[in-house]
């Protein structure tokens, strides 16, 4: 398999996305976890290589962050530059979509925007994995990141034997889609006492910004 | 009424698509206040990701471009159009670059919105939004719905609403000027 990661965050290398997608090629390769090709779109210089390795592979994997319900500018970018290059034989072509939101409801309307976008290059579809709650866990201690990184590294595992999502692990990432009732009046109750937004206001005040937290600077 | 056009065009010769835009500027009345921002001729640069705007410098990007031009015209606006080509199936890297950004203009804190999370308002007034888009060679339904769904989504994150999408090929200068001045 001719494999080549591309990484879509516009953080690159200190992405959250580079978190899991080292977990992921831990399990495709534990000998030699570096030895796949992995593209950083944010370095915008190499766009030319990006493509020719486009070209030259014969799976890919993109993980990119949500940004405005889609895929940032950078990724969008990408999407143009591969577009216009003339199909090369047959490929196939796989998702991952993480996003802060910590249900995954909001990266799922991507998804068929993806699945479109693979028809139109000319190659097999692979699924898109999709995360939420994803942001923060640089700051998160181990025991928090235990299990996704697991499931990361699994992920790795069985794409590395079978060239393929595992459907198992695809439906468990994608959990919560939706909070429960019960769960969403325990979220109003963290939200409303502040202790839900903990990891802002922690590095508001690291900045010294706190007080400014409210600022409208173009107006009402 | 105050309204915005982010062109998201990126071919810097005259078009269709700019002859259009240019058109339908000249079509609203002296009553209207209209900012066109062209943006493929703007100094802008790509969101980072690195929550400045959110937990540094509140409410203001790291960016020294032109973006904040951008951001002041938009939630000061009653109704911002987003106008784009389809390319490859969505609007152009050149919107979505400015579309990021406009996160500045939310607050990180979350709110249950419908049952789910969002970002609360940093503002008390956000404007409406309509979508006029110009089709590739192979759009279709599924491509309109997609570019539809996206955009309420990433309204309803705006505390917005998106008012219409349309088609340059299909609707007229005056439908969408009406369109966008009854929202």
């Amino acid at each position: 398999m001719e494999l080549v990661i591309y990484n879509g965050s516009p953080r690159a290398k200190k992405s959250n996305s580079k978190l899991l997608m080292d977990q992921f090629l831990q399990g495709f390769n534990p000998e030699n976890p570096e030895a796949t090709t992995v593209h950083y779109l944010a370095n915008r210089k190499n766009r030319e290589v990006y493509k020719t390795d486009y070209q030259r592979a014969d799976t890919i994997i993109l993980i990119f962050p949500l940004y405005c319900d889609s895929m940032p500018g950078i990724v969008k970018e990408f999407f143009e530059d591969i577009y216009n290059l003339p199909a090369t034989g047959s490929k196939k072509i796989g998702f991952i979509v993480q996003s802060g939101f910590p249900e995954a409801i909001h990266s799922t309307y991507i998804e068929a925007y993806l699945q479109k976008l693979a028809k139109r290059l000319k190659c097999d579809y692979l699924g898109t994995i999709i995360k939420g709650g994803v942001e923060g866990i640089q700051m998160m201690p181990p025991a928090m990141t235990r299990k996704l990184f697991a499931n990361f590294n699994l992920l790795g595992q069985v794409f590395a034997k079978e060239g393929r999502f595992d459907a198992q692990i695809q439906a468990k990432l994608r959990m919560p889609l939706k909070f429960s009732p019960l769960r969403l009046m325990v979220n109003r109750m963290l939200n409303f006492t502040g202790i839900g937004n903990f990891y802002w206001n922690i590095n508001l005040k690291k900045n010294k910004a706190y007080q400014q937290r409210f600022d409208k600077p173009f107006g009402d | 009424m105050k309204i915005t056009i982010l062109n998201g065009n990126m071919n810097p010769q005259p078009d269709v698509f700019s002859n259009y835009i240019e058109n339908l500027v000249a079509y609203f009345d002296a009553n209207h206040n209209i900012n066109l921002f062209n943006l493929n001729q703007m100094d802008l640069r790509y969101c980072t990701g690195c929550w400045n705007c959110w937990w540094k410098t509140p409410g203001l990007c790291i960016h020294q471009d032109d973006g904040a031009t951008i951001f002041s015209a938009v939630i000061n606006a009653d109704v911002v159009l987003f106008a784009s080509p389809i390319m490859a199936g969505f609007t152009t890297s050149a919107l979505k670059k400015i579309t990021d950004r406009l996160i500045v203009l939310l607050h990180p804190y979350f709110d249950i919105i419908n049952g789910e999370t969002h970002h609360k308002k940093r503002y008390n007034h956000y404007p409406r939004f309509g979508v006029l888009l110009e089709k590739e060679k192979d759009t279709d339904a599924e491509d309109l719905k997609i570019i539809s769904d996206l955009y309420e989504r990433f309204a309803f994150n705006f505390h917005s609403e998106i008012s219409f999408v349309k088609f340059i090929e299909t609707s007229t200068i005056e439908e969408v000027a009406n369109g966008t001045c009854n929202l």
